[in-house]
């Protein structure tokens, strides 16, 4: 078993690894290059003038190949990662700090690859590979003890409903990473009009769609949890800060789609609601470090 | 007073009343005041979680000067109170009206839409594709309307000033997914009102091994604790906490069986859910005469005692003897915080001690002792033996009628979530003209800045096209078309 968590351990350093060049190539992708030209004129009393101009220019397209290629690397090693550790435990790493972002940097890759793929839009990897890269550096960060396999407490033990639950919450948070990555590189693309980003409306239908798998996926953890919460408490809502703050994000993405179908805000409106619901999310995620109650023990 | 004048007094109150309806029947539809309800709750549920956490302590920490908000801030149970209460109810109440509002209208759309439209919009959509054919309107309507129901749309046409108008549709039922969904939320909240009114729940059942306790609550039950086990994995760590349990009725059992946490123990509707466990102590407490006060266990983690607040402790009061008995178990921890315990009591010792209960007073200090287990000792008049060490376990006991309405509210919101999101109602609208070679169709989609919408319009008019053998031309206004990301019009081979 040791030596299936040690590799486990190396696939994730090389998906860091991997990780980390794609975003550096993502970023360097959608800020474009910049082209420096001199001109030198000759004018007629036999002196020489030179001018500089500097332009910016959209990056070659092998570069932003490049990029998709390293985030493909780094899914392809977080997979090998992710599946020798559960092969290591005999579940799927979903029970503290260190497996659960492990599994949400993995879902987090997969999605933003279909996402590019759907919509054809390489720039929005430049802020959503910085993240995973961020959520990477977090996992290096986290007390060594975590990287080992432990036995499941006995109020996790429920292998069906700990399995689903948890991974619809890092299904949920990846794809709001996407939308919340949609909702900055709209209102870049809309307040600088850089040429070569995607159009407004296409960033703003994709955010749209991230919050259309999200939404439902964050729905499905309430309930789940809910269900998972009467079989081992007693009472399907407990109030546990946990619980709530779940509930506060997925009011807050409530919020934004109803207002983008009723009401039809569009393009500013909504992508600032998606920053605003993605703090809610960032905040849930990591609130296990200043909440107590019955989740604590997923803490770190 | 004149007849006419009464007749105008009550028009004019019937109008007022009127007044106050339609708005407050406005008010309960405004998606504004829903959004602004939900941004509300959304705010009480976050200032709830902040309150189980240790950020409001964190603020005190560091500007003392919102020390006080902080106290009341942890003081408030927000969940139970009246602003969230009224924030609720004001929800459930606006999503029925307002469902009740949108129904007429979305069953309009859905059964009789309206099929006649303007040049102006089909010029002025984003996105839009003409289709031209050397035939008469009719004829090329007809080889339209059949492309289109073979991409599962349902057409509708109407003549018009010899033109014949068409409006296509795909997935309309899913505009009533909104209904489920909406219904759910209510029937969640209905799902909690039920289980509170008509169902009870017991989160500390504290039952000893060997002793038997009523539940009560109607159930006519009492709950026998066979055994309580901890069962542990080789390197120590826990692997199950398990009650075996009987369950009896008029003094007969009705029921055995075990629960472990994740696996409790149903009877009807009544389920037992492993919660907690901890040390017990069997004792027999007699009186001067012979009269035995009390042969039981009693759990011992209930009651702190100052004599040594670390250690499992327990309380009973012994009416008939006019006394308090408390029970301290040996320190569990001897290494943490040693200078509490003033006891220092070993392995299989108890220490007890009676105080004085009421007015009638028998002792006038409190006496208390050091027992071993199976020694008796006297205290005032009372004989008190300690029988053995036991377990005891803590049950959760609930009966929650509102179950069934939690699992269909649940069914209903995931369904109409996946109906509303992944079966979009698409629209699509058309004139068709005559001209002088034959005819030419122009079709839009209903998208306003959807780019999804017009992407699954624009492949579908290449689809269109393909099938008739015409190539259509894409008109795009701004902004970009959601395929080619031009904004002029084109004419995309076949």
């Amino acid at each position: 078993m040791e030596t299936l968590v040690r590799l486990s351990f190396y696939c994730f350093a090389a998906a860091t690894i991997a990780f980390a060049a794609s975003a550096l190539c993502y970023v360097a992708y959608a800020i474009g290059r910049v082209r420096l030209r001199q001109t030198t004129l000759a004018t007629n009393a036999g002196t020489t003038m030179v001018s500089h101009e500097a332009s910016l220019e959209p990056a070659s397209l092998g570069i932003g190949r490049f990029a998709t290629l390293l985030a493909w690397f780094g899914v392809a090693f977080q997979v090998a990662s992710i599946l020798f550790r559960t092969v290591a435990g005999g579940r799927l790493p979903l029970s503290n700090m260190y497996e659960f972002s492990s599994t949400f940097v993995l879902l987090a890759g997969v999605v933003y690859l279909l996402f590019e793929r759907w919509y054809g839009v390489r720039q929005l990897g430049a802020i959503v590979l910085p993240l995973i890269v961020g959520m990477c550096a977090y996992i290096w960060l986290l007390p060594a003890e975590l990287r080992e396999v432990n036995a499941l407490i006995p109020a996790l033990q429920n292998r069906p409903l700990m399995t689903i639950h948890v991974s619809m919450a890092i299904l949920a948070y990846a794809t709001f990473a996407v939308a919340f990555a949609a909702a900055v590189l709209f209102l870049v693309a809309n307040r600088w009009q850089v040429a070569w980003l995607p159009s407004p409306d296409l960033l703003d239908d994709l955010g749209y769609r991230a919050v259309t798998i999200g939404f439902p996926a964050m729905s499905l953890v309430l309930i789940l949890g809910s269900v998972w919460a009467y079989r081992a408490w007693g009472t399907y809502w407990q109030w546990d800060p946990k619980e709530t703050a779940a509930l506060f994000t997925w009011l807050i993405y409530g919020v934004y789609l109803h207002t983008r179908s009723l009401r039809g805000w569009r393009g500013s409106r909504s992508a600032v609601i998606l920053l605003v619901a993605f703090a809610a999310v960032v905040f849930t995620y990591f609130g296990n470090y200043v909440f107590g109650g019955l989740h604590a023990y997923g803490g770190v | 007073m004149t007849h006419a004048s009464v007749q105008q007094r009550t028009l004019q109150s019937r109008a007022l009343a009127d007044i106050v309806v339609d708005r407050i029947w406005r008010f309960f539809c405004s998606v504004r005041a829903a959004v602004v309800e939900i941004a509300i709750l959304a705010l009480l549920v976050l200032v709830g979680t902040l309150r189980g956490s240790s950020v409001p302590q964190a603020i005190a920490d560091t500007f003392p000067v919102t020390a006080p908000i902080v106290d009341r801030w942890y003081a408030w149970d927000v969940y139970r109170s009246l602003p969230f209460a009224g924030i609720l109810t004001l929800l459930s109440v606006a999503i029925a009206v307002c469902t009740i509002n949108r129904a007429p209208g979305i069953w309009q759309a859905i059964a009789h839409p309206s099929v006649g439209t303007t040049h102006g919009f089909l010029r002025n959509a984003e996105t839009s594709a003409s289709f031209a054919a050397s035939i008469p309107p009719h004829a090329f309507a007809g080889q339209l309307g059949t492309a289109l129901r073979s991409k599962r749309y349902r057409v509708l046409t109407e003549e018009r000033n010899g033109e014949v108008h068409l409006y296509a549709d795909r997935w309309r039922f899913s505009r009533l997914a909104t209904f489920p969904f909406h219904l759910a939320l209510i029937m969640i909240l209905a799902g909690g009102i039920v289980g509170a009114a008509w169902g009870f729940r017991e989160n500390e059942f504290y039952i000893p091994e060997g002793s038997v306790r009523e539940l009560g609550h109607g159930t006519g039950l009492h709950v026998r604790l066979d055994d309580f086990s901890e069962v542990y994995r080789e390197d120590g760590t826990a692997l199950a906490y398990r009650s075996d349990i009987t369950l009896m009725r008029d003094g007969q059992p009705v029921q055995s069986g075990s629960m472990t946490v994740n696996n409790p123990l149903t009877f009807g509707d009544i389920v037992f859910y492993q919660s907690g466990f901890g040390q017990a102590v069997a004792l027999k407490i007699e009186d001067s005469a012979g009269q035995v006060l009390f042969d039981d266990a009693l759990p011992l983690g209930p009651f702190q005692s100052r004599l040594n607040p670390d250690s499992p402790a327990a309380r009973i009061d012994l009416l008939p003897a006019g006394v308090a008995l408390s029970v301290v178990a040996p320190d569990e921890n001897p290494a943490n915080a040693p200078e509490l315990d003033t006891l220092q009591l070993r392995p299989g010792q108890m220490f007890f001690m009676i105080r004085p209960l009421g007015a009638d007073r028998p002792i006038a200090e409190p006496i208390g002792a050091t027992v071993s287990q199976g020694d008796s000792i006297q205290l005032g008049d009372l004989t008190l033996t300690f029988v053995r060490e036991r377990r005891f376990s803590v049950l959760q006991v609930a009966r929650n009628p509102g179950i069934p309405l939690f699992i269909a509210a649940s069914v209903l919101l995931i369904g109409g979530l996946a109906i509303t999101f992944y079966f979009p109602h698409r629209r699509v609208r058309g004139i068709v003209s005559t001209t002088t070679d034959g005819s030419v169709a122009r079709l839009a989609p209903i998208a306003r800045r959807d780019w999804s919408a017009k992407r699954v319009f624009e492949r579908l008019a290449l689809d269109i096209g393909r099938q008739l053998g015409i190539g259509p031309e894409l008109h795009v206004n701004e902004p970009a078309s959601a395929l080619t990301g031009s904004r002029q019009s084109v004419r995309p081979s076949l």
